[in-house]
């Protein structure tokens, strides 16, 4: 832009050569131009803008604006006379016309737009094959003659090969049923009789020898027979949970519970017919009545807390000792009472001894007796208990699941499968377990796509 | 011995120099510590002091002090360590006494012979309840399956998880809460033949993908054609040695099957499996009719509980509601599939054994099947003729055929012997016990019934046929209906709706808990209490069995005393009760207010 206005203003110096091309030079006029590096170098020649490069280069520039004004314009522009040059406008309707028809064309929105719009101006293409058939013509012809032929009773290749294979099927591909477990088809057969499958080939033979060719399978241990857990496999729930049970039967079983599964910590906060109705006609009514209350019981904090305030300066300052600790008196009472027990047993162990030495061993070792029988008792019940109660196998705890009562106007519910897999994992059949939780390595990254957001 | 690291040898009990020379003599230790002290790096000071206290505070031979006056003392020792074979180490032994004295600190019972007397130290945890239990990770790696393999080994094989006594212990020191298994139990499974086909199932599954991923069609139609199967009947047999085992276990196999049957066809299973569990069963169901051995029935709200005797082992089984699945998230469905696997095995024999003890065909046919098949066009509608064998036989409409036709010997009574040292009370007791029984199976024979559209019709057919009754329902509701609602001769109708219209007059209309609640009182109740439209009495659990002084519901004794004979219009709800009842209910809860109140 410097370079160009630098040359707008030398041209209005010499009015002596009008430029068809703003490149076009009046050669009278030298810039002076800085020389730029040596000229030891072919570059540096090249580059060289001294005043002799710059007269060749403005002389060619001149000749070749001079040559291309003579092809455009006939002769220098400088020397055409005004007519020549210039010529009234007077304004034409056909170009205007134009300009407009082109405003108009500007104006039309594209093509993908019309079609995007929610409803298309573009009439749906045509379905041409929906009223003229291919070779409609040929295909009728060709009917005809099948038609003509079948009269005379010869048919189509295909139809001939279809008929064939109709009247003599391929036999059908052997293939074995699944002899699994899941084939439904399989036979059973007394698995427990004395000449079973599985046996029969073993009847008869040496043992030491089955042993050591393997041929026997192991013998399952004893201790597998028992079960982990002496629970029932099924346990019939109890009888709050009948389907139509008795009222006391729900309460036993459930009346507690539905507070609990309301989750509700107790029966206070669960909602009576009268909080019920309150909820539910909350923000409709005036609630005046509500604020007055809360005045009245605002009131009645500010009273107790003068009542307290009152008290609190009055109090003597409190005893250092800590609340659950004891008094020096508090001690030596306790121990003088200690003392006296201890002297008082002695007494009496004494004169035991002195009398009835033999009676009170007798007795000291019934009673010894029955410590031991309780304590074996206590020991044989937590034992049972601790059998009852389902073994912790992982890293996950057995949870007893929740109470199922049902609700007075409710479906029966409850889930046999979840009953069922809860059931197994306290047996100590399975251990209980969570689900594997799906982990993603890599944060994903949303991204609208371009097209989509453009149309919304 | 294990010498203590250098800087736990205390420097104060380098021996002192009057000590050295020793008074058995012997040749000078090559490196008596005494030697080595100067050139070892100092212990921290820390360190350093324990160990010196503990050796002070021990009464040990070996460290009698150097300058003890009396020569026979140094002698002993000088004796005590050459018969030892110590040798050069005897002053060694002193120094690694606080290694003693931790080891005799921790209790001789463990310790031993270690340290003190020589031998090999014991390790921890290389004998004991540590070397009892295995892991589960471990068992796996042991046993070279995926860890559902191993799963699925374990249920098949009915090997469960242990729960050791000591935890720490056999965790090795660690609190962490693992699943364990018993050594013994995973060395068994090593014998299992199917081990074998898990892993080639895996190989398979591979060449598979191989083949599928190469689209190589003829190779996986091959390898299909190939898959490894295997069989449970050797581990049915193992379990259950005998068939009273088995029937002892079938409450399980029973409820799984029936719960599996009633799952729909969405591939949370193969359609195979729910198809053969509905087959068994169905099966099950028509022996119980056929044997006459069902005794309770429970609507609960999670199933119906049915209990039946079977060669005298009562069996308790629960079958789902026939609502639509709400399939629960937090199940493992492969677990349960591989309890039904095994289960239906079982279930199959079982069910072998069981028709065979009442000399009927298995697989099941229906009496009369003749004349069925001579008309197969009656069933079309339901089933096609692939189905509509299994279609008919879980109608439970038709009785089934036997091997031999009954002869009129069969029914002839038994002879009954007393039973040695069994009083006339006794046998008495036991004889009418006899004949309540046998009155109870024919509870309902002689009586026709007809269910309405809307009642559960499996359940009440099932339970119906089981007490001798006939049963019948539209036809368009199912295939297996033997007459028509307009047929005179019927005596129930079992209607579920709040009103009749077009009541036929010969029979009595009932809701269905009737019938449930007559099996389990053991005789046909009044009707009067279940006609449609009037509020039920409660549904009582068969399953409870009051003790002396329990608390009994009003309900129940006045079934007892209708069981007795006696007219149970005496036995009331006491109106105190009632209004005690009322009083509790005002600090309940709302919806339990609501039953009670709807229920006065």
């Amino acid at each position: 832009a410097v370079r160009h206005s630098r040359r707008g203003s030398s041209s209005h110096g010499s009015l002596s050569f009008l430029g068809l091309t703003p490149s076009a030079r009046d050669p009278a006029t030298a810039v002076r131009r800085r020389n730029r590096g040596p000229r030891n170098r072919k570059k540096g020649w090249k580059r060289w803008a001294g005043p002799e490069a710059r007269l060749g280069r403005e002389i060619g520039d001149f000749l070749e604006d001079v040559t291309l004004q003579q092809r455009v314009a006939g002769g220098l522009i400088a020397e055409q006379p005004d007519a020549g040059l210039f010529f009234v406008d007077t304004g034409s309707a056909e170009k205007g016309e134009r300009r407009k028809r082109k405003n108009k064309i500007r104006e039309k929105p594209l093509h993908i737009d019309l079609v995007l719009r929610p409803d298309s101006k573009v009439p749906a293409p045509k379905d041409i094959l929906s009223h003229q058939i291919p070779n409609g013509r040929k295909e009728r012809r060709r009917q005809q003659f099948w038609e003509r032929m079948a009269q005379r009773g010869v048919l189509p290749r295909s139809e001939r090969r279809l008929q064939t294979r109709l009247q003599n099927p391929a036999p059908p591909r052997e293939k074995p049923p699944e002899k699994g477990r899941l084939d439904p088809g399989r036979s059973f057969y007394d698995i427990w009789a004395d000449d079973n499958p599985l046996e029969r080939a073993l009847v008869g033979q040496d043992a030491w020898f089955l042993q050591q060719t393997q041929k026997q399978r192991v013998k399952r241990p004893l201790r597998l027979q028992q079960k982990p857990s002496q629970l029932p496999a099924v346990e019939v729930i109890a009888p709050g949970g009948s389907y139509n049970p008795t009222f006391e039967d729900h309460q036993v079983c459930g009346g507690d519970k539905v507070e609990r599964q309301l989750r509700f910590p107790t029966a206070a906060e669960a909602p009576t017919a009268e909080t019920v109705f309150r909820e539910q006609c909350e923000g409709l009514l005036e609630e005046s009545g509500d604020e007055e209350e809360e005045e009245e019981e605002k009131e009645e904090e500010e009273k107790k807390e003068e009542a307290v305030g009152g008290a609190q300066p009055s109090d003597p300052p409190r005893l250092l000792h800590r609340p659950g600790k004891k008094t020096e008196q508090q001690r030596r009472k306790e121990k003088e009472a200690r003392e006296l027990q201890r002297r008082r047993l002695k007494a009496l162990r004494c004169r035991q001894q002195q009398l009835f030495r033999l009676r009170s061993l007798g007795r000291q070792l019934r009673r010894w007796e029955q410590e031991l029988l309780r304590r074996r008792r206590a020991r044989e019940a937590k034992r049972r208990e601790m059998e009852g109660r389902p073994r912790r196998l992982g890293r996950i705890k057995y949870e007893d699941p929740a109470l199922e009562v049902q609700l007075s106007d409710e479906l029966p519910e409850g889930s046999v499968l979840h009953d069922r897999f809860k059931s197994l994992q306290k047996r100590s059949l399975i251990e209980p377990r969570e689900r594997a939780k799906f982990k993603r390595k890599y944060r994903l990254k949303y991204v609208e796509k371009r097209a989509f957001r453009e149309v919304t | 011995m294990v010498s203590p690291p250098l800087w736990a040898r205390p420097q104060n009990l380098t021996t002192p120099p009057a000590r050295r020379q020793l008074p058995c003599g012997g040749p000078a230790p090559l490196f008596s510590p005494s030697q080595r002290a100067p050139r070892r790096r100092t212990p921290p000071a820390g360190l350093e002091l324990p160990a010196a206290r503990l050796n002070d505070s021990l009464p040990s031979p070996l460290s009698v002090p150097a300058s003890h006056p009396h020569p026979s003392a140094s002698l002993q020792l000088g004796a005590a360590r050459t018969r030892r074979g110590f040798g050069a180490g005897a002053d060694r032994r002193g120094a690694g006494s606080a290694r003693a004295a931790r080891v005799l600190r921790r209790g001789g019972a463990r310790g031993g012979g270690s340290g003190a007397m020589g031998g090999l130290e014991k390790k921890k945890y290389q004998r004991g309840s540590a070397t009892n239990y295995i892991t589960r990770n471990k068992a796996r790696k042991k046993l070279q399956l995926s860890l559902p393999d191993f799963r699925r080994l374990c249920i098949l094989k009915g090997i469960y998880p242990h729960e050791p006594k000591h935890k720490k212990k056999v965790n090795k020191g660690s609190t962490a809460a693992r699943t364990f298994y018993l050594l013994k139990d995973i060395k068994f499974l090593l014998h299992e033949p199917i081990v074998n086909k898990f892993r080639e199932y895996k190989i398979f599954v591979r060449k598979l993908r191989k083949a599928y991923g190469k689209s190589e069609w003829g190779t996986a139609e091959r390898l299909k054609d190939n898959k490894p199967t295997y069989k449970l009947d050797h581990i049915v047999k193992e379990r259950y040695p005998t068939f009273v085992d088995a029937l002892r276990d079938l409450d399980d196999a029973l409820s799984m099957c029936f719960l599996f049957s009633t799952f729909p066809r969405t591939g949370k299973c193969h359609v195979q499996t729910i198809q053969l569990c509905r087959r068994l069963a169905v099966e099950f169901l028509n022996y119980v009719i056929a044997s006459r051995s069902l005794r309770k029935v429970f609507l609960s709200i999670k199933g119906i509980y049915y209990q039946a005797e079977v060669l005298g082992q009562p069996i308790t089984w629960i079958t789902p509601y026939a609502f639509a699945h709400d399939h629960p998230t937090d199940v493992d469905y492969r677990v349960m599939a591989t309890f039904t696997e095994f289960y239906t095995t079982l279930l199959g024999f079982v069910n072998f054994r069981l028709y065979h003890s009442l000399n009927l065909h298995y697989p099941p046919k229906i009496d009369g099947q003749a004349e069925v098949e001579l008309k197969p066009a009656e069933g079309k509608e339901y089933a096609m003729d692939s189905e509509s064998y299994l279609e008919k036989l879980s109608a439970l409409s038709a009785s089934l055929a036997r091997v031999v036709a009954p002869t009129q010997e069969d029914d002839v009574e038994m002879d009954e012997f007393p039973v040695e040292g069994e009083t006339a009370e006794q046998m008495d007791a036991r004889r009418k016990e006899q004949e309540a029984l046998e009155k109870h199976k024919k509870l309902f024979e002689g009586l026709r019934f007809f269910l309405n559209r809307e009642v559960p019709r499996e359940p009440l057919a099932f339970i119906i046929r089981c007490f001798g009754g006939q049963v019948s329902w539209d036809k368009s509701l199912c295939i297996g209906a033997t007459y028509d609602v307009s047929d005179p001769s019927i005596t129930h109708q079992i209607v579920d709706r709040p009103q009749v219209e077009q009541q036929v007059v010969g029979r009595y209309y009932l809701q269905p808990q009737w019938v449930f609640d007559s099996v389990n009182a053991k005789l046909c109740l009044p009707v009067a209490d279940y006609f449609p439209g009037v509020l039920l009495p409660p549904h009582l659990s068969p399953f409870v069995t009051e003790q002396e002084g329990d608390y009994i519901p009003p309900e129940k004794l006045k079934l007892l005393a209708m069981q007795r004979g006696e007219d149970p219009g005496d036995v009331r709800l006491p109106e105190l009760e009632r209004i005690q009842a009322v009083l509790l209910l005002q600090r309940s809860s709302a919806c339990c207010r609501a039953t009670v109140l709807h229920d006065q």
